[in-house]
């Protein structure tokens, strides 16, 4: 088949580019100018995804690749360019899907902020940065948009830095993620090492990894992997560098639904998925994937059960479901992290925008001041219900359809995490009919007058609500399209039918059904645990620590040195600094007396002078 | 060096030495100016006394008649027409008299160290003048005729400069 | 005998020194330079004497610098009585004229 939009792919990112430029020299002189052109280079970017989409359907169709010399080293070449996979291309329509209503909803959002241009160009930017990132060809070019990625969430979390929680969140998710990058560009400097010809891009890494041929020893191999893994735990929120992520909430909420829940989290398993070929070669890697995202479902789940900031608990929800998909991809199956990331990406945007229509109403995060929103809000609360539905894993909605899929693969590979997968469903379920119920049922709560957005606000809502119901059905047991599609029909998921698909719902429906015996019904009391041990409650709360941890160890470690550095600075180098200073004006003082205008003090000088002059010309003889 | 037998010359040179570094030492350590002056005309008669024992008989006596005789007397008339404070003041500059001192002491030093590492020539042995005012005014008028009237010209000027310096300014 | 006499005349050149530069009284600074031309007299006509090719010419240096000494003398003293009536001292720290 004929490839036509696939060649043009190149210019999906650079709508957004285009965007963003045009937004930054004049976003100034005209207010109005960033919705539009923001939503219109998201959807340019849209439309021309989609047709590469539905290009890629096609039968037999080649991975389409082209690109240029950046650098020629004469040993060395360095290329930028784009290749087009199947892979690449679904997740060119999500970014671009979430990134056209995260444009849309944000006019309404947004409206009242001054600075609302400069956002616009932010998100154009990271429209920009995620799209090259898929698009990449190579390990260098790809480590370039990651970092601009980074950047991007920087810029938009410390958005409205004019509060000081919103700045430090910035810096935290800047620094916490250059963890990671610095283990991902260590990777990608020992790929250059080792590979053959020092070839970076995906097709020769694939090549090389592919054949097991030896080239590379297998502790570089696991090596690698794990360094590319550090990266994407870095990105995608993973144990042990998940801190950053709940408390990029204090973005704009739009941007924590485009950033940090649809996209940019979505890069780490993206980034494990491309490079899915090394993993493969080392199963030791593959294992630490498999446990450190199993560990990180379980863990941000019942963390998430404790939480009383809205977005929070959504923001622990992204780290658990990105631990679904790490775990699914350490468990071997590439089709199940990314159908989840796929589904993930429609319910959480929506939850998160859905959040965002509950915050603009109510003016507060905490879902405990919150309450009886339901009767005001329909369209917020029925798209919320289906978005959380889905992140239940209620069938027949898009999440149950993903999380059976890793599910069955867990129970073949690993039980145990097919435990631990479950248990995290559970909590999973629980957490959001704990969110929901609170938020949408019972009585009103507060004087306001509560009531659904602008149209701009609600049209994303209704759009994501219908995605996060169907975009199941392209895997389904009876239907393997995306498996088939994705993988070239080497794998299968759903081998194991009924079982899992039974187990899944039941834990689901149980956890929804706790939640409503809890915070409905009052069958049983909301402190039936916490009043029997606070110690857990105070943990979760807590988020078991791991902030205090950090702080003790790292921080204050860190700060000490600086300190030492400081006083170092302070004391040693800038004495030597004010030593020379205080030297050359004791010596212009001495001078000045020097230069009191008697000729006998004059004379005094001269004859040293002469003195000095006298044994060091006579004393060169003695050496 | 200082292994010499016990010569007319030496006994002279030593006593000369006696003579001129005493009164130099008196002259930097009076108070008096008029002290110092008298201590002064000692070291020029000291020196006139070596410039005996170096055959120079017409210098010894330029020297007394010049040195000790007219300048020590314009010093003193010097002294008298300016102030009778005649006293060194004492004040505190004890840290410029340290460093001259150090300076001085470390110049001579390094004079005397040059001194005694030269090798000097052996001297041809000199044969001094039957008389040595003739020899002196012989060369004045041949060889030297023109430094010689040069050093008139500018004793004339010093003379008639000193006057107008020193002239009281008309009223 | 030659470095005997130019020791003396190193000796008495600088203690002729010493007093030129730490007298107060601008008189005995002149007496001390002419202690100082006389050391140098004494250098040259000890050489006259001593030096490697004895001969009349440094003691008619010496006459010469005597003559050049007394000219320098008579100067001095004027310039000092001018400057004592024109400031009333003699003392050379109080003439710092060269600071400004």
């Amino acid at each position: 088949m004929e490839t036509v939009f696939t060649q043009y792919a190149w210019l999906i990112p650079l709508f957004p580019l285009a965007a963003f430029i045009l937004l930054t020299s004049f976003g100034r002189s005209f207010k109005g100018l960033g919705v539009m052109v923001g939503s219109a280079a998201s959807l340019a970017s849209l439309v021309l995804a989609l047709l590469v989409l539905f290009e890629r359907m096609g039968e037999g169709v080649e991975d389409y690749q082209d690109g240029f010399k950046w650098l020629d080293l004469s040993t060395i070449q360095l290329n930028i360019g784009f290749e087009v996979t199947n892979l690449s291309a679904l997740m060119l329509v999500i970014v671009t899907i979430v990134s056209l209503l995260v444009n849309v909803y944000s006019a309404g959002y947004m409206k009242s902020d001054e600075r609302i241009t400069v956002f616009y160009g932010y998100i154009a930017l990271f429209t920009f940065s995620m799209l090259g990132l898929v698009l990449a060809d190579n390990m260098l070019a790809l480590y370039i948009f990651w970092e601009l990625v980074g950047v991007c969430s920087f810029l938009l979390v410390g958005f409205w830095y004019q509060k000081p929680e919103a700045r430090a969140a910035a810096k935290k998710a800047f620094i916490v993620t250059r963890i990671g990058d610095a283990g991902l560009l260590i990777a990608i400097l020992l790929l250059f090492w080792y590979m053959p010809n020092h070839a970076l891009d995906f097709v020769n890494i694939q090549n090389v990894f592919n054949e097991q041929t030896g080239t590379i020893a297998a502790g570089i191999t696991t090596l690698i992997a794990l360094l590319i893994f550090v990266g994407a735990v870095g990105k995608s929120g993973q144990f042990p560098l998940h801190v950053w992520l709940p408390d990029a909430m204090e973005g704009p909420t739009p941007i924590s639904a485009l950033i940090h829940a649809a996209t940019m989290v979505a890069a780490g398993v993206y980034l494990v998925a491309r490079t899915f070929d090394i993993f493969q070669a080392s199963q030791a890697a593959m294992d630490v994937v498999a446990y450190v995202g199993a560990f990180t479902a379980i863990f941000a789940a019942t963390i998430g059960v404790a939480q009383n900031d809205i977005k929070r608990i959504l923001a622990f929800s992204t780290v658990s479901q990105l631990g679904y998909m790490m775990m699914a991809l350490g468990l071997g199956s590439l089709t199940g992290g990314i159908f989840h990331l796929f589904t993930h990406a429609f319910f959480k945007a929506l939850l998160f925008l859905g959040a965002g229509s509950v915050i603009h109403a109510v003016h507060t995060q905490n879902i405990h001041e919150m309450g009886g929103l339901g009767s005001r809000m329909r369209i917020t609360a029925w798209t919320f219900g289906i978005g959380a539905l889905a992140l239940s894993g209620i069938p027949p909605l898009s999440g149950f359809w993903s999380k059976d899929a890793i599910l069955n693969t867990a129970l073949h590979e690993n039980p145990v995490l097919f435990g631990v997968g479950v248990v995290a469903a559970f909590f999973t379920a629980f957490y959001m009919s704990r969110l929901f119920f609170l938020v949408f049922a019972g009585r009103p709560k507060g004087e306001k007058q509560a009531h659904d957005s602008s149209w701009t606000m609600t049209l994303p809502l209704i759009i994501l609500a219908v995605l996060a119901v169907v975009t199941g059905f392209v895997e389904t047991p009876w239907n393997n399209t995306l498996g088939t599609w994705l993988s070239g029909g080497t794998e299968t998921t759903h081998t194991g039918g009924g079982l899992v698909m039974v187990i899944s719902a039941a834990v689901g429906v149980l956890g929804i059904y706790l939640g409503w015996l809890m915070y409905v019904k009052g069958t049983i009391a909301r402190d039936a645990v916490s009043s029997r041990m606070p110690w857990l409650l105070r943990l979760l709360e807590r988020k078991y620590y791991i902030d205090e941890l950090y702080q003790v160890v790292f921080v204050r470690g860190l700060r000490g040195l600086g300190l030492l550095l400081q006083a170092m600075d302070d004391f040693i180098i800038d004495g030597i600094v004010r030593c020379v200073g205080g030297a050359a004006v004791l010596l212009g003082r001495g001078g000045t007396r020097l230069q009191n205008g008697q000729v006998q003090t004059y004379g005094v000088i001269t004859l040293l002078g002469l003195v000095i002059l006298i044994v060091a010309i006579a004393g060169r003889r003695f050496w | 060096m200082f292994n010499v037998s016990l010569t007319g010359e030496f006994v002279a040179f030593f006593v000369f030495s006696v003579i001129i570094i005493s009164g130099a030492v008196l002259m930097v350590s009076f108070t008096k100016v008029v002290h110092m002056v008298v201590s002064l005309a000692a070291v020029f008669i000291g020196v006139a006394g070596m410039f005996v024992l170096l055959n120079a008989e017409f210098l010894a006596f330029v020297q007394v008649l010049i040195y000790a005789g007219a300048v020590s007397i314009l010093m003193i008339f010097g002294i008298m027409m300016t102030k009778h404070q005649d006293v060194e003041a004492e004040k505190g500059r004890s840290w410029h008299e340290a460093l001259a001192a150090v300076g001085a002491l470390a110049l001579f030093g390094l004079l005397f160290y040059a001194i005694r590492e030269t090798e000097f020539p052996v001297a041809q042995p000199f044969q001094p003048a039957q008389d040595n005012a003739l020899e002196i005014g012989k060369l004045l008028f041949t060889g030297y005729v023109v430094p010689f009237e040069l050093v008139s010209v500018l004793l004339t000027v010093a003379f008639i400069g000193a006057i107008v310096l020193a002239k009281k300014e008309a009223e | 005998m030659l470095s005997s006499y130019l020791t003396l005349a190193a000796i008495l050149f600088c203690i002729g020194l010493y007093g030129a530069l730490v007298k107060r009284n601008a008189v005995v600074v002149l007496l001390s330079i002419e202690l100082m031309l006389n050391a140098v007299n004494l250098n040259l006509v000890a050489f006259s004497k001593y030096g490697a090719v004895p001969s009349l010419t440094g003691q008619m240096f010496t006459l010469f610098t005597i003559a050049v000494a007394a000219a320098e003398a008579a100067v001095g003293i004027a310039v000092l009585i001018a400057l004592f009536r024109a400031r009333g001292t003699v003392n050379v720290d109080e003439f710092d004229e060269m600071r400004r």
